[in-house]
């Protein structure tokens, strides 16, 4: 039975897209709390930046480039992760990408960006997941995370790819924690609202979320978009064992947006029909 | 020991309302997280054995035992923490009688007495300690509630419709408060049972995890949700259930 105390000591956990944003932060967040982390994505600079964060907070620290889209190269990642760490206990399947595609109508959505947009934020957690889930099962133990989103149960104009792949992941969640309950791995999903993880993405990108920050916060009931932890310590309850009764839910940290539609505060949004870039 | 990002050293939480399971495992937890704990429930062997778990850790605990169904009561039982500790910034509600009955055979009383235990309770304490917390700008609201308030259940309408009522009124709590310092959430909690005691083996087929939780289970989300580092998580539902509510 649990005692749900709730520390990492000795724990490895696995955090896909792990050198920018929420999974950089997250990284930190655990390291703290005594993890050690395999960070894993495509661009090796932003990877060993965190990398050298988490040593810094005390943690071993493992870079995996890895592109979750790439069969062979997850496979790599477990296997490489096995033999330099010992073992794995979590796998945060945080990979995924937004940028850019709201620019496009509808009609100009190619197959590859379809393609790209779910391969990334939805065919790449289960890549993973399938890639650790028989390690897990023979170990009869192991905790799997995947990074959802309130768009992953609510609409939004020209968001075809992210918010269809993101209600994948919610799904993808309980189907998983049913399927491996027995197992005892336990799986469940994070869903953050709006959070400022802008300062370790590229250049563009933070300007674009800068101008939509002031805007954003005004459709959050507290008032305030979040702060990276704020996912963090979610991620915290889930990899430790305070969480070990919890499986196949979704852990929403959004301020109240999905309370309430992100629009029940008094500031109900004045959208323009015409709206490209939201 | 607790993490120390869960930590909630010299906070005072109030723990209220009867439920055989909840109660004492949930403020035992809290004072396990360094939590200073007062016990508002009716007279009864539950009150005490909380209040000795709570000893056990070394942290205060007051025993308040109340009718939790009358407002006057809760009124001074909410008084009584203010005035022993100096705040409330805890309030968990964990009121939970059960009560399973054709629709057409359940009699008045008993509707009166279901809403009673299971939702005017938590809406007396949400009301009367929510002044305080107001007038703190500060604190945690944790309601526990079943499963059945988000799904339906044949010969459960009484208890179906006072769960459902706890959890919307989290729901609209916290909009109302989300730019007071107040957060209010729901913890949905599945089959379980003390330890000893025989469960269902049928029913505990149904469940992905395959086992019954025990009550202690329901303390380390409680937990959470009380710590200073859920401040952005509000007016959500969430489940400590083996993954029974993940099913289809």
């Amino acid at each position: 039975m649990n005692e749900g105390k709730g520390t990492l000591e000795d724990k490895v956990i696995i955090i896909t897209g792990g050198g920018t944003g929420l999974g950089r932060s997250m990284a930190f967040r655990l390291a703290e709390e005594g993890a050690d982390i395999v960070v894993a994505a495509r661009r090796v600079p932003p990877l060993e930046e965190t990398a050298a964060g988490v040593r810094e907070r005390g943690g071993k620290a493992l870079v995996v480039p890895t592109d979750v889209t790439d069969t062979a190269q997850v496979d790599r990642l477990f296997e490489k992760a096995l033999a330099e760490m010992g073992k794995i206990d979590v796998l945060i399947n945080n990979a995924g990408i937004v940028r850019g595609e709201r620019a496009k109508s509808m009609w100009e959505i190619s197959d590859q960006d379809w393609r790209i947009g779910i391969d990334v934020n939805l065919s790449g957690a289960f890549y993973c997941s399938r890639a650790v889930s028989k390690y897990f099962a023979d170990r009869k133990s192991g905790k799997i995370i995947l990074l959802a989103s309130g768009e992953g149960f609510r609409g939004q104009r020209n968001s075809f790819m992210y918010n269809t792949a993101k209600a994948g992941v919610v799904n993808l969640t309980r189907v998983m924690a049913l399927t491996l309950a027995e197992y005892n791995v336990r799986v469940n999903c994070i869903v953050p609202g709006f959070v400022d993880t802008y300062d370790s993405q590229p250049e563009d990108y933070q300007k674009v979320m800068a101008e939509r920050r002031a805007t954003r916060k005004l459709f959050v009931p507290v008032g305030h978009t979040g702060k990276p932890d704020d996912i963090g310590y979610v991620a915290l309850f889930l990899c430790s064992d305070a969480s070990d009764y919890v499986t196949g839910g979704c852990f929403i940290s959004d301020g109240g947006g999905l309370a309430g539609g992100f629009a029940t505060t008094g500031y109900a949004p004045v959208v323009s029909l015409k709206e490209g870039l939201s | 020991m607790t993490a120390k990002a869960f930590q909630i050293k010299g906070k005072v939480a109030l723990v209220a309302g009867d439920s055989k399971l909840w109660t004492k495992p949930v403020a035992a937890a809290l004072a396990g997280a360094g939590a200073d704990i007062a016990i508002a429930a009716k007279s009864s062997p539950i009150l005490t054995e909380a209040v000795e778990a709570v000893s056990k850790t070394g942290r205060k605990a007051i025993a308040i035992a109340i009718d939790v169904t009358k407002a006057a009561q809760v009124r001074k039982a909410v008084h009584q923490v203010i005035a022993e500790y100096g705040r409330i910034d805890i309030l968990v509600n964990a009121g939970d009688i059960h009560f399973f009955r054709p629709f057409v055979k359940i009699k008045s009383a008993e509707w009166n007495k279901v809403m009673d235990y299971n939702f005017k309770s938590a809406l007396n304490f949400c009301r009367i300690a929510g002044k305080q917390m107001l007038k703190q700008k500060n604190g945690r609201i944790i309601n526990i509630v079943s499963g059945l308030a988000e799904r339906g259940i044949a010969n459960g309408s009484a208890y179906c419709v006072a769960m459902g009522g706890v959890l919307q009124m989290t729901r609209a709590l916290a909009l109302e408060w989300a730019l007071k310092g107040i957060t209010v959430n729901a913890i949905g909690t599945g089959w379980f049972t003390k330890s000893g005691q025989p469960i269902d083996e049928t029913l505990a087929r149904y469940i992905p995890v395959k086992r019954y939780g025990q009550p202690e289970e329901i303390g380390s989300l409680t937990v959470y949700l009380a710590s200073d580092v859920t401040e952005f998580t509000t007016g959500q539902f969430m489940y400590v259930d083996g993954g029974l509510m993940a099913h289809a």
